[in-house]
């Protein structure tokens, strides 16, 4: 009992709370599953013991935005945190190469693997090998399809981020006005599910109707696409009230689309992810108004987890040696009320 | 207005005793009109069912701005793909330049520098692939999928993978840019009609003269349509082929100038397969890609289509499924009412 007052403890029961809320309004076949222990989570490890050294790797997309680059630097730093570590990073420029360099490093015996995926099921399958060759996975962001590919999972909640994006343009128009949503890559579950959030929680929050989604296009996470596709809707809409974008890197693109044409005044913007920049514009009020945080902390979390699942240790505050199977990190609404509260967490 | 092998400009007007060669030029003049016919036909669509916003000033000159960028690299492969090439590379060069004109002037520098530093590399890049093909006998396909992925690596590699921003470079602002700050040659007007557009209707009208009223323009189109009967009439057919990807790159060079003076600065992601529309703007204009038969006016008409066609469906604001669906069908058909193989 007297282990429940510290408040690590606390955070780690929010985190798991929240998470198991968050699944409950998701379509995850998991389900709340946050506190149920990993079967396997003590297979691996054998390199580990009680505090040997322990290899990691971690494989993660090309890091050419900016948020995946923040994940690759938090994993790095949190495994610079411990000497008992050796880490290796390894960078794919698509799935199939990722999956090619994890089948290598399965030979290599680490102790544990930590995969950002850069497609979910098609990396799924080596996943599986590397489990079933004794090597935990830690799951990070994008899922994989089968449960017996990961021993434990750490992801963001892309449906919360339209939730709270839609209660935030909800609130700030009074259910009245014209939106427009730049979505990003069409067809993967990340901007399905910013987008699923997002309409549904407008409904909840404004049951008798008010707000106007007048155009929903992809702006496919790039500036340039954003930019573009922002000029364009600029031409057919002559009233546009706030603009809901899926990214803070695209968002810019879409911002001087906005400014380009001297609209500034006339909307508002929100971003997702947490960058530098969109902090910065939050801080000097105007167009940007708030972002949704993603945070790429969760990155550093899992290193973490694959070190302690590794070393056989469990969780802290946890009865060990169980692992959760899946944590779901909360997303957090940034405005200019409480961005020096996040300014820590942003990336560029 | 075009040009075939070994057919000057005054070829069009002799009588049609030349036989398959007549016939053949006049079928490219057809798919000229074809063509002009399609964007007429979108640009009514436009009219009929955005009746407020479609068919005005304003945005004429947003769709032509926004052209202005693919449209540059379009002409550029115009020279390609008329001598039988193909430059896969020219999105990633566009990003590559402009970063490289962007680490040129952070913290400290003017337009006249980062512009010189966008072109100078840009040609560079194209240079590397034009030795590869002309000089190392590397196929274009290969050469240039070489050079787009080298770029985009070196985009990356820049700026550590950051955007550079642009906005303040000679007094650059939003709504109204100082002249020859970068911003006003993306969002700068003269006579009410911006820079970019100027610079793209610049580029076009210097392709069509070079391509049809130049000996060099008959080389490119030569070398396209028989290479070794170029060869034996003394035209220079490697210095030729090298100077078509010099030229592709110096052109990505400008684009990446257009872009980043809209965008306000310059990010390593951009580009990204902004050569499959120039590529498809040549090929529905009427050039083909076997070489030897080369438009601009038809590259220029295949350019306002996609154009068109991109405005028109984000203004209905259709769904991306069926945006590619449409966009697709809209292409097959274009390409299907001009072919003059076509027994319709």
């Amino acid at each position: 009992m007297s282990m429940m007052r510290l408040p690590a403890a606390l955070a780690v029961a929010a985190l798991l709370a929240v998470g198991a809320a968050a699944c409950g309004g998701d379509s995850d076949d998991d389900g709340a599953t946050a506190t149920q222990a990993a079967a396997g989570a003590t297979t691996g490890g054998e390199g580990g013991g009680a505090g040997g050294p322990v290899s990691i790797v971690a494989s993660v997309p090309p890091t050419d935005h900016g948020w995946l680059g923040a994940i690759s630097k938090n994993a790095q730093a949190a495994a610079d945190e411990f000497d008992d570590v050796d880490f290796r990073l390894l960078e794919a420029a698509d799935a199939d190469s990722q999956a090619q360099q994890i089948e290598q490093v399965i030979s290599d015996r680490p102790d544990a693997l930590v995969v950002l995926p850069q497609d979910g099921a098609a990396l799924t399958p080596v996943a599986q090998r590397a489990e079933a060759a004794g090597i935990p996975v830690v799951n990070v962001d994008r899922l994989f399809t089968a449960p017996d590919a990961a021993t434990a999972t750490i992801l963001g909640d892309n449906y919360q981020i339209g939730v709270l994006a839609a209660d935030y343009i909800a609130r700030r128009l009074d259910c009245r006005g014209n939106v427009v949503e730049i979505q990003g890559l069409a067809g993967i579950s990340v901007t399905e599910e910013r987008t699923r959030g997002f309409v549904d929680e407008l409904r909840k929050a404004c049951p008798d109707g008010g707000i106007d989604i007048v155009a929903r296009q992809p702006g496919d996470f790039n500036p340039d696409t954003g930019l573009r596709v922002m000029e364009t809707i600029l031409q057919a809409q002559d009233r546009i009230d706030a603009v809901y974008t899926h990214d803070d890197d695209m968002a810019q693109g879409v911002v001087q689309a906005i400014r380009n044409a001297g609209r500034d005044d006339e909307m508002f913007l929100t971003g997702v992810g947490g960058s530098q920049d969109a902090m910065e514009q939050i801080k000097e009020g105007g167009l940007y108004e708030a972002t949704f945080l993603y945070n790429p902390n969760m990155a550093a979390s899992a290193v973490n987890m694959a070190r302690l699942i590794a070393l056989g240790e469990g969780f802290p505050e946890l009865v060990p040696p169980e692992v959760p199977r899946q944590i779901i990190v909360p997303a957090a609404t940034v405005t200019s009320e409480n961005v020096e509260q996040y300014e820590q967490y942003a990336f560029n | 207005m075009t040009t075939s092998p070994a057919s000057g400009p005054g070829t069009a007007a002799a009588p049609p005793s030349g036989g398959g060669r007549a016939r053949r030029l006049s079928g490219v003049r057809l798919q000229e009109y074809a063509l002009v016919l399609v964007v007429i036909a979108l640009f009514v669509a436009g009219s009929i069912l955005k009746p407020d916003s479609f068919p005005t000033w304003d945005n004429v000159r947003n769709m032509l701005t926004q052209a202005s960028v693919v449209g540059v690299l379009a002409i550029g492969m115009t020279f390609v793909i008329a001598t039988a090439g193909i430059d896969l590379s020219v999105g990633s060069m566009v990003a590559a330049a402009g970063m490289f004109g962007g680490v040129l002037v952070d913290p400290e520098g003017s337009t006249l520098l980062f512009v010189f530093g966008a072109l100078a590399f840009a040609t560079a890049l194209g240079s590397i692939n034009a030795i590869a093909v002309a000089y190392g006998r590397v196929v274009p396909f290969i050469a240039t999928l070489a050079m787009f992925s080298i770029a985009r690596g070196i985009a990356l590699l820049l700026n550590d993978k950051l955007p550079v921003g642009l906005l303040e470079l000679n007094g650059g602002s939003f709504g109204d840019p100082a002249p020859f700050s970068l911003m006003w040659f993306g969002t700068g007007r003269i006579l009410g009609i911006p820079v970019s557009v100027y610079v793209f209707l610049g580029v076009v009208v210097a392709g069509w003269l070079v391509l049809n009223r130049t000996r060099y323009g008959r080389y490119v189109v030569a070398v396209g349509g028989n290479r070794e009967a170029a060869r034996i009439a003394g035209v220079p057919v490697r210095r030729t082929i090298l100077s078509v990807y010099v030229l592709s790159g110096l052109l990505a060079g400008v684009a990446a100038v257009l872009l980043c003076a809209r965008l306000g600065s310059a990010s390593p992601v951009s580009g990204n397969l902004y050569e499959l529309d120039a590529i498809g703007a040549v090929v529905i204009g009427g050039t083909s890609l076997a070489g030897g038969r080369a438009t601009i006016v038809g590259t220029f008409l295949g350019v306002l289509t996609f154009a068109l066609i991109f405005s028109l469906m984000t203004q209905l604001d259709l769904s991306t499924e069926v945006q590619q669906v449409v966009k697709g069908a809209i292409v097959l058909g274009a390409v299907l009412i001009q072919r003059p193989e076509a027994r319709l």
